[in-house]
């Protein structure tokens, strides 16, 4: 047996031991410690950098930043003061300013917190100038318009939602991103590097100085500037001729597919999602029946409705089923057993270019199903499926890519949607109005515009983008750069383009009178049936028809013929964009003296 | 008692050592202090008064005295004042709870000239020295009963009058004055009672009923199996108990269609089997099978009463109180807090800390009551593990010494109170120190030599000192 004495020894080193052990373990093995000493001392202030701003592609002024103040308040240190001299400087009723002291007072008596959002700096100049001890400011920048242009192109900056901070770490709850448009496309170029400032608070989370004097601090490296492909301009008359209309604008520089105009109606003032009433106005746009927030140019789409016969006039030369002198008769109609597609009387027989020019139906649909029915092919849906290969070059049917991210695809059917649709039992009478695009056919007004680049382009187009230079970089994404060739031989565009060229400048009646003299402006017009109310006004052109400097789409809900609004904004448009200013006056006029009523959409508020 | 012809003080026969060891924590507490009160401004002098390391100078001052004066009185006076000073202690710490000032619910402080005193610390030597005194005369056995029963009874009644002071704290400590008992002889199943008490009390709160019954069981056999051998029996025996507990919890499932619990059936079996655990030590001629066997019912009794105490007298703070103590439930904004902080300032130390005087836990009030109970936490934070670690062997050195110095002693008296000390100054490192690091309940005593507090301090520093005259007194012979 032990003698009792070394069993105390013993007691004694293993008490030791284990405190030993325990010492140990939590100073060196568990780092848990470590980190929540860290979390008591360290306060990490983020400082937050100024976001990018955003040119026109003239070098003006899209988006600026505006300086701002928050009014941060520590109850402790605030001494009674002149509450009435305070609202008036801030603009608040007393009782907001008691809420907003009893707010900040339940937050902590010690920390000072936000009692006032974004003041301006001569609110922030007086109260400094009055000294209400326990109040200071805390600058900030946010987002400003001054040209009031191109709300859903531009789009806004918002708060960070959860999902926002799940995808990516660099946010934190209160962090601002950008949530649609140009802000929400290039949000990485735009946002900056957020900055800290460490400081070591006490138990009463008061600051008692800096970390490591600051040697682990960072300031926030601003946002970098974009200068979008935007001409501010050209984007100021398009939304000024869509005002009071619903529907948008897209006008592409062909040669490199940058976007000149992207005007969607109705919009509203970017600066209204900004600021201390960003809150009431965003509810206010979201609850408007016309959806001013929704992007019409790539997010909405639309049968395209005669725009798209130089699409079957293209497939047709190019599957040899057409050559541009075969004519083909016009009774005013195009009949086979109980099918009826109606046509405007005009002289008979068409060639190629005539049709194009009086848009004559009854040509289209023989041209269509002779794509359809061609005897190289099996049966219909083979003809169908290459056809509709075609059509899908030509970018329709699925997202081009531009940079745009709420960008939809349109709709272009296939085999398998009519199989469905009819049981497998169809064929080219079936599915004959996609000869004068209706049917299932949907474009959205980007991919009318990016056609008509490829029109004026004679066989290629670039994807269109929006930003023409990241300011820190040599040059933008590599996908823009890249020329993309629809399926169809270069040479079968001249005879198309004749046809159009003669559409505008040598129909007669109203279209004539809307065409550029001397500019060689290609276009054709479009009446989308609609059958949930009056047809859709569409028009898609460019000029000059040799090297084209811009193609322009126009789509109007409900605006009737192709030649009765659209055509003429087009035309506007190309005017002030080749010749930098508009002359005639009266066509602006007309265009914002013809109002267009919505029972569609206003109807739906009862 | 031994005569001497010489009382003058040996200087050589001083544990220098010992004093050094001493010395040195004294000043590493006065450091740490500092630490804790610097808040990296301005601070005024070592000894600006108004702080609490310009007070804690004062008193490291006092002590130095204090020592240089009991190492210079003749040691006969401990043992001749030793009754009297121990009554006349009594008397004050029962005065201190009418007319003491309560701080922190504790009615322990008098204030004498603005200065606070704390009785109880100083009552710890008068009562060191009363049980070295009452065990150490000649004709005290350890196997008298009534020898025995007075020993308790002198360490037991300053802590009934310090818990009516509501100090729990201080009060626990007097517990190592048992160690010098047990050193002495007291039979060894007094203490074995009291471990066995302490432990049943935790894990009571700890354990279901059903896995505490199995532990009890399992530690009684193995104990009589470590007395007697024997294995193979204890074998069958926890078999046929295991085969028992199965047959009952089934078989009542199965043919009374009665769920009787587990812990019900292995309480049933095992108390069945304890005829014939007695047979079995009769026909061995076992005796010491009855001690386990009285444990067994022992544990059951304590237990059951706990129990009944717990639900049917105190009343639900008082239970909170104790749920708390035993860490069972969390209160992060109360002793929760304080001991959640206290590991996060230690345990972000990490190998070396952050440096004296940047730890930044201390700096900012992090821990509550730091210059006091929670002195450790600047140790563990400013000089990391290493510094912890040299602290603590500092203490262990210290307290291995204590206690080789009291088995040299051929005397008694000097024997009894040197192990008590060492056996005060263990406790009072592994409580403080174990609640710093969360293996204790908080307990609020403080780091001995370490912790801000003149009476503590001084306390411990007589306690100290006597001990190292006696050591040097019994060389002088
Ligand atoms: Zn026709």
């Amino acid at each position: 047996m032990l003698s009792r004495a070394s069993i105390l020894y013993i007691l004694v080193a293993v008490a030791f031991m284990v405190l030993a052990v325990r010492l140990f373990y939590i100073q060196v093995v568990d780092p848990q410690y470590e980190r929540s000493a860290n979390n008591n001392v360290l306060r990490h202030e983020v400082l937050y950098p100024a976001r990018g701003e955003v040119y026109d592609r003239n070098g003006e002024f899209l988006v600026q930043n505006r300086e701002v103040y928050d009014l941060m308040v520590t109850p402790r240190d605030v001494k009674p003061f002149d509450t009435l001299m305070m609202c008036s400087i801030i603009g608040v009723t007393k009782e907001q300013l008691v809420t907003a002291m009893d707010r900040a007072r339940r937050f902590s008596t010690r920390r000072a917190s936000v009692a006032f959002e974004m003041l301006p700096k001569e609110a922030k100049l007086k109260i400094e100038e009055r000294g209400f001890p326990g109040f200071h400011t805390v600058y900030r920048t946010i987002r400003s318009y001054p040209r009031n242009v191109g709300g859903n192109l531009l789009g806004y900056v918002g708060k960070v939602r959860p999902i926002d901070m799940e995808r990516d770490e660099f946010y934190r709850a209160t962090d601002y991103i950008g949530l649609s448009g140009v802000e929400r496309a290039y949000e990485r170029v735009l946002r900056g590097e957020k900055g800290v400032r460490i400081s070591l608070v006490d138990v009463h989370g008061i600051v008692q100085g800096s970390y490591a004097d600051g040697a682990f601090d960072t300031l926030p490296v601003p946002g970098t500037a974009i200068t979008t492909t935007i001409d501010l301009r050209l984007q100021l008359l398009a939304e000024e001729l869509l005002a009071g209309k619903v529907g948008s604008v897209v006008a592409i520089e062909p040669a490199t597919g940058e976007i000149l105009v992207m005007a969607s109606s109705p919009t509203y003032d970017p600066n209204d999602m900004v600021g201390r009433e960003i809150g009431r106005n965003f509810v206010r746009l979201r609850d408007n029946p016309r959806a001013p927030l929704l992007n019409r140019a790539v997010q909405s789409h639309y049968p395209p409705g005669s725009t798209f016969k130089m699409v079957n006039a293209l497939i047709a030369l190019e599957e040899g089923v057409l050559t541009p002198t075969r004519r083909y008769e016009c009774h005013g109609s195009y009949t086979v057993g109980r099918s009826n597609v109606r046509c405007r009387p005009h002289y008979s027989p068409v060639d190629l270019n005539y049709a194009i020019q009086t848009s004559c139906n009854t040509y289209f649909c023989i041209v269509f199903r002779n794509i359809l029915d061609n005897r190289r092919y099996a049966n219909v849906k083979e003809g169908f499926a290459t056809w509709a290969a075609h059509v899908g070059s030509f970018g329709f049917g699925r997202r081009l890519g531009s940079d745009f991210l709420d960008e939809r695809a349109g709709n272009l059917p296939s085999v398998a949607g009519y199989d469905r649709e009819y049981r497998g039992q169809w064929n080219s009478m079936t599915v004959l109005t996609l000869a004068i695009g209706q049917d299932k056919m949907e474009a959205s007004p980007l991919q009318l515009a990016n056609f008509t680049a490829i029109l004026a382009n004679r066989g290629f187009y670039h994807i269109p983008h929006i930003v023409r230079r990241i300011h820190d970089r040599d040059s933008i994404d590599a996908r823009f750069y890249e020329r993309h060739y629809p399926t169809i031989d270069p040479r079968h565009y001249e005879p198309v383009i004749e046809g159009m060229w003669r559409m505008v400048n040598e129909s007669g009646g109203t279209a004539y009178s809307y065409r550029l003299p001397g500019l060689d402006m290609c276009g054709k017009t479009g009446t989308a049936e609609n059958p949930r109310g009056k047809d859709h006004s569409t028009f898609v052109c460019f000029a000059p028809r040799h090297s084209p400097q811009i193609a322009v789409s126009v789509y109007i809900e409900h605006g009737g013929f192709g030649s009765a609004l659209a055509m003429p904004i087009a035309s506007l448009l190309v005017e002030q964009y080749l010749t930098g200013k508009v002359e005639r006056e009266w066509m602006v006029d007309m265009v914002k003296n013809t109002p267009i009523p919505y029972p569609v959409y206003d109807n739906r508020r009862q | 008692m031994p005569t001497r012809d010489n009382n003058s003080l040996n200087i050589g026969q001083i544990d220098w050592s010992s004093v050094l060891i001493y010395a040195t924590l004294v000043v590493l507490g006065w450091v740490n202090i500092y630490s804790v009160a610097h808040d990296g401004g301005t601070t005024g002098g070592i000894l600006d008064f108004g702080t609490r390391y310009g007070k804690q100078a004062v008193w490291i001052g006092i002590c130095v005295f204090t020592a240089a004066a009991i190492l210079l009185i003749d040691d006969k006076y401990y043992h001749i004042f030793a009754y009297p000073a121990y009554w006349a202690a009594i008397a004050l710490l029962i005065a201190v709870i009418f007319l003491g000032t309560e701080i922190k619910g504790a009615r322990a402080w008098i204030f004498i000239g603005g200065q606070g005193v704390q009785p109880a610390e100083f009552a710890k030597i008068t009562t060191a020295l009363a049980l070295a005194r009452y065990v150490g005369r000649h004709g005290f056995s350890p196997r008298r009963m009534r020898d025995v029963a007075m020993a308790f009874a002198i360490i037991i009644l300053p802590i009934l009058v310090i818990v009516l002071q509501r100090d729990a704290g201080s009060a626990i400590v007097y517990a190592a004055l048992l160690v010098p008992l047990y050193r002495e002889g007291v039979n060894g199943w007094i203490f074995v009672l009291i471990i066995a008490a302490v432990l049943l009390f935790i894990f009571e709160f700890l354990l279901t009923p059903f896995a505490l019954l199995a532990l009890v069981v399992a530690v009684c056999v193995a104990g009589e199996g470590l007395a007697n051998g024997r294995w193979r029996t204890k074998l069958i025996y926890l078999a046929a108990l295991t085969l028992g507990t199965i047959v009952i919890y089934f078989g009542a499932q199965l043919f009374f269609a009665r769920n009787i619990s587990l812990f019900a059936s292995l309480l049933a079996v095992t108390l069945a089997s304890i005829p014939a655990a007695v047979a079995y030590a009769y026909r061995h001629r076992l005796r010491n099978v009855y001690k386990y066997v009285g444990l067994f019912v022992f544990s059951l009794i304590f237990v059951s009463s706990i129990d009944y105490i717990f639900d049917n007298v105190l009343e639900s703070h008082q239970q909170e109180r104790i749920l708390l103590l035993l860490g069972i439930e969390g209160d992060l904004a109360g002793v929760g807090y304080q001991t959640n902080q206290s590991k996060i300032a230690i345990g972000s130390g990490g190998w070396f800390g952050k440096g004296y005087l940047e730890g930044t836990q201390t700096r900012f009030n992090f821990v509550p009551e730091q210059s006091t109970d929670y002195i450790f936490c600047t140790v563990g934070e400013e000089w990391g593990f290493a510094g912890s670690f040299v602290v603590l062997g500092l203490f262990c050195l210290l307290i291995v010494r204590l206690m080789r110095m009291a088995e040299r002693q051929t005397e008694a008296f000097n024997r009894i109170y040197i192990h008590g000390l060492a056996a005060m100054f263990l406790l009072h490192v592994i409580i403080n120190i174990g609640m710093t690091v969360g293996l204790m309940p908080v307990i609020g005593i403080t780091l001995p030599l370490f912790s801000y507090g003149g009476s503590s301090l001084l306390a411990f520093s007589i306690l100290f000192f006597i001990a190292i005259k006696l050591g040097a007194a019994k060389r002088d012979r």
